[in-house]
């Protein structure tokens, strides 16, 4: 059974993120963390097979907190979790080693697919993104620099 | 239960009746999760626009709102002005990102009884709900101080940002908010259901009224005032 777990200084984005996965018996939220550094920690200890990393957070934010768990723990996957429709931010995210960009606007319907996909290793972007950018980035991450 | 929802038959009649809104689902998911776990309480209705909140707000009369500050279209301080106007008993929390000494003002001005922060815990928004069900105000320590200091207080001496927003007319607000979000006044007219050229007369008139002269001004200057998010 996936384990998941939410990094977010929303509370009510934690607890929305809690209810979904409550109906499916297939996931398990085993932690959260309403910060970076309190995350980046509770990673360390529980080895989630999923992060859901919020981007914007005071202190850390979202997108170094992937670089460092990516960093310290390569095996966890982690889906950035955003209200940021910005490609620059897209891309930094998956230049960090994201492997998913959950937007919160269609989080409620897309949270298990984006999770179902990254843990079977695969990329998941919002369908709210241009499918040519998403193209564009992707490619752009996987060419060697 | 989905946005503009209305409630089952046989709901209990005797419960704290609240009604929430926030255009992100997830969030609202979050909310109802909280306050349905409260024995006696119970979520009337969603909705996901301020529009669809003054209008469930007046056709189910609820105890209490929860209301995000920023949404397209109609932000929260403008819809809890209306709500407020129709209905002044029902109390309204608002919810947002940001502390700012200015949203307190605009808080209080509007209607509203208090706000909590989106970071702020569970047990914050569960005591809001409860203070504001029972006619009380909610704000944080930092905003309870400056009411003391009577520097927030409705009856206090205005400060400048203030005389000039309380010019406007309600729907001129709703359209300070639609063209800072980048609407033409073509798209604005369509969106409200008016001419094009009444559209243009309420863009000049709230250009005149602010004393500013460009759209990246009117941006600026609906930042500030939390008509919409930076």
């Amino acid at each position: 059974m996936p384990r998941v777990l939410i990094v977010d200084d929303h509370a009510f984005v934690r607890r929305g993120v809690q209810n979904i996965l409550s109906a499916f018996l297939d996931w398990e939220l085993c932690g959260e963390a309403g910060n970076a550094a309190d995350g980046i920690r509770m990673i360390h200890a529980l080895k989630p097979d999923v992060v859901l990393m919020d981007v914007s957070m005071p202190g850390m934010d979202g997108i170094q907190a992937t670089r460092e768990v990516r960093n310290a723990d390569p095996q966890t996957k982690i889906v950035l979790i955003t209200l940021h429709e910005s490609v620059e931010v897209l891309r930094s995210g998956f230049r960090a080693g994201a492997n998913g960009y959950l937007l919160k606007a269609d989080a409620e319907e897309e949270l298990i697919k984006a999770l179902r996909i990254v843990v079977g290793n695969g990329s998941y972007i919002s369908p709210k993104f241009d499918p040519h950018i998403v193209e564009q980035v992707l490619r752009d991450i996987q060419a060697p620099r | 239960m989905a946005a503009g929802s209305r409630p089952s038959p046989g709901a209990n009649h005797g419960a704290l009746r609240i009604l929430i809104v926030d255009d992100h689902d997830i969030l609202r998911r979050g909310l109802r999760e909280i306050l349905c776990a409260k024995p006696g309480w119970e979520v009337c209705a969603e909705a996901r626009t301020g529009k669809e909140a003054v209008t469930l707000a007046e056709q189910l009369q609820p105890q209490v709102v929860v209301m995000d500050v920023s949404m397209p279209d109609l932000n929260g301080l403008e819809a809890a002005r209306r709500i407020h106007k129709a209905l002044p008993k029902t109390g309204i929390l608002i919810l947002t990102m940001h502390f700012s000494d200015q949203l307190v003002r605009e808080v209080i001005e509007c209607g509203a009884r208090g706000y909590i922060l989106k970071s702020d815990a569970d047990r914050d928004l569960v005591a809001a709900v409860d203070c504001i069900a029972n006619r009380r105000t909610f704000f944080t320590s930092r905003a309870s101080e400056m009411l003391l200091a009577g520097q927030a207080a409705p009856t206090c001496h205005v400060e400048p940002t203030v005389p000039l927003r309380s010019r406007l007319t309600s729907r001129e607000r709703e359209i300070v908010q639609l063209l800072a979000e980048g609407k033409s006044s073509k798209e604005v007219a369509a969106a409200l259901g008016i001419s094009v050229k009444t559209a243009e007369t309420h863009r000049a008139n709230i250009m005149r009224k602010l004393e500013i002269h460009s759209v990246s001004e009117l941006v600026r200057y609906a930042i500030k005032n939390q008509i919409i998010e930076a």
